[in-house]
């Protein structure tokens, strides 16, 4: 009986301290993840150099959808780039998991050194793929030469195809790793004794591949590939860091592009309510591309329940 | 049966063969950048057809050092990085358990406004907005405003792994502590956080690779102040300017001094590192 009142007081005090502890990481959630978003909403209505403001209606959107052919260009790149690199990253990826799950000797080393690239900076990672595809001094070139696989020296960052070809390399290199490793844990966690009774039934290595394998990990297959794709068509730092849009704007993704308009980054005027318009209209179609990624790909998630 | 055995052979093969191609791809551009390091400007100008340098020599790290500012870079790095995992470290264990244990208003309500904010994200697309919030309160013009918004930012992924990990805490203990008169936060003092060092040690190495590997945030709230610049924001500060292409000595030497600490805590942590980057993911 006397339990009660005091109990229920020091619930009172507790719910006091839990509000209190966890207000500052609130107001912090707020201010940095949600007023942002309002604030773009609202600048994509305005002309603004940030300093003064002009409201101008739907005149950004204007812009973008009848005058701005560079970014629908950057938004395409991005999307070339992204699907160009994951049709090499996420097989490789799942063959490079299989073969760990295979638990040969020496697989933990491998392993260990195989995730290596996935901890090094994606800007670190945009520089030095810049230095080895240098066209002079770069050691790419004179490998090549060396093996006669070319008699002068390839220019990779002044042609727009070669140069997203270095900038998809330089990406796989830096992403597999995560992906193989979840590849890896989902492998694990497929239970043995389905492919042994295959083995018994005489099913031969590919079509347990298909009947066994994909179904088994199809849910954390899909989710993976999803995180694959919208990191990707967010890829900043390696374009930044390496070909900077080079040459004339040609490998510029929809990020720099925008990037540059927000903080008049690379000679380009700051142009806040025209960033803001082109960020939410990115936004959107972000959020479309999971959006349709994920119905097309609705079997594949199911597929063990 | 024969047969069997020689195809499973060649197979084994065929496997460590591959496996070795993509080790020797993994590791070449690291080797390149450490032993390019250690090259004499002449010969990485000059020549590109060894991976190995003629001669040792160490004047590029003494030059990034001395002259390129860069034991000023290494510091801010550091300072940046330990505020950054130490300031984390707290506010994700507080929020994980605030959102497990705690009971007030509107809870549930607000646990999904943070929740549903990982379909919203826009990344470096927000860069801007948050930049100006930051001015507004007079944080934008140091690492200071990094470290603020990374710490008190709430990252989603951090506060899965936090509350997943304090949920498998048996609730008698808490019971047990309330009786003994202990309040909300002296349970989560005295008694939890004692108890989350692997969740700690994943948190530690998650933002620490993300804090040390980090550009575009710092690069903007360090444009106006150099001297604030960490490594990954001051090497691509020589790449950008005009003397990119004969100072790749400093770039290389730059690069392998932001290297060399991240490998050494990977090769050290490597089981934690691989739990970590997956734990959250997985369940979020």
């Amino acid at each position: 009986m006397r339990i009660q009142p005091i109990a229920k007081r020091k619930v009172d005090s507790n719910s006091i301290q839990a509000v209190l502890m966890i207000a500052p990481m609130l107001v912090g959630f707020f201010l940095f993840t949600y007023v942002p978003i309002f604030y773009i909403l609202r600048y994509s209505f305005y002309q603004s150099n940030g300093f003064t403001e002009t409201w101008i209606g739907m005149q950004n959107f204007v812009r973008i959808f009848t005058r701005d052919l560079a970014y629908w260009k950057s938004l395409g790149n991005a999307f070339i780039l992204s699907f160009g690199k994951l049709a090499v990253e996420i097989p490789l990826a799942l063959l490079l998991a299989i073969f760990l799950n295979k638990a040969l000797r020496g697989t933990g080393f491998f392993r260990v050194m195989l995730f290596l690239p996935a901890i090094i900076s994606t800007a670190i990672t945009g520089l030095i793929f810049s230095l080895m595809f240098a066209s002079y001094n770069g050691i790419i070139n004179h490998m090549l030469l060396s093996v006669g696989f070319i008699s002068k020296p390839v220019s990779w960052f002044s042609n727009k195809w070669s140069a997203m070809f270095v900038l998809g390399t330089a990406s796989v290199w830096n992403n597999y790793g995560i992906n193989m490793i979840f590849f890896l844990m989902a492998l694990q966690r497929v239970p043995k004794e389905l492919y042994e009774s295959a083995d018994i039934d005489g099913i031969g290595s590919i079509r347990k591949f298909f009947a066994i394998t994909l179904p088994m990990i199809g849910p954390t297959f899909q989710v993976v590939v999803l995180m694959a794709i919208v990191g990707s068509l967010k890829m900043t730092d390696l374009i930044l860091a390496s070909t900077n849009g080079q040459p004339a704007g040609q490998t510029e993704v929809v990020m720099t592009y925008v990037f540059k308009y927000f903080f008049g980054y690379d000679g380009r005027t700051v142009s806040v309510g025209f960033a803001s318009a082109m960020a939410l209209i990115t936004g959107i179609i972000l959020a479309l591309v999971s959006l349709v990624y994920l119905k097309s790909t609705d079997k594949l998630g199911k597929a063990v329940e | 049966m024969e047969k069997h055995i020689a195809r499973r052979i060649l197979s084994k093969t065929a496997i460590y063969a591959a496996l070795t191609v993509v080790f020797i791809i993994a590791i070449f551009p690291v080797l390149y950048t450490l032993f390019g390091s250690f090259k004499g400007n002449m010969e990485l100008l000059t020549e590109g057809n060894r991976l190995l340098p003629r001669k040792f020599v160490l004047d590029n790290y003494k030059q990034a050092w001395r002259m390129a500012n860069f034991s000023r870079y290494t510091a801010n790095s550091l300072f940046m990085s330990a505020a950054i995992v130490a300031g984390t470290i707290i506010s994700c264990t507080i929020a994980g358990y605030v959102f497990e244990r705690g009971h007030f208003r509107g809870k549930n309500l607000i646990f999904t406004l943070v929740v549903s904010s990982m379909f919203v994200s826009l990344g470096s697309l927000t860069l801007y907005p948050v930049f100006m919030i930051a001015k507004f309160f007079g944080i934008n013009k140091s690492l200071w405003g990094v470290i603020i918004i990374r710490v008190f930012g709430l990252n989603v992924t951090n506060l899965f792994i936090a509350r997943a990990y304090i949920r498998t805490i048996n609730y008698e203990i808490d019971e047990s502590a309330m009786i003994d008169g202990c309040s909300f936060f002296q349970i989560y003092r005295r008694i939890i956080f004692p108890l989350l060092k692997p969740l700690i040690a994943t948190i530690a190495i998650l933002e620490f690779r993300h804090s040390w590997n980090d550009y575009l945030m710092p690069m903007v709230f360090t444009l106006s102040n150099p001297k604030r610049m960490p490594l990954i924001v001051g090497i691509m500060e020589l790449k950008s300017s005009g003397e990119a292409a004969t100072s790749w000595n400093l770039m290389l030497a730059g690069s392998s001094i932001a290297l060399i600490p991240m490998i050494a805590v990977y090769l050290i942590f490597n089981r934690n590192f691989i739990e970590g980057l997956t734990a959250g993911s997985v369940k979020g």
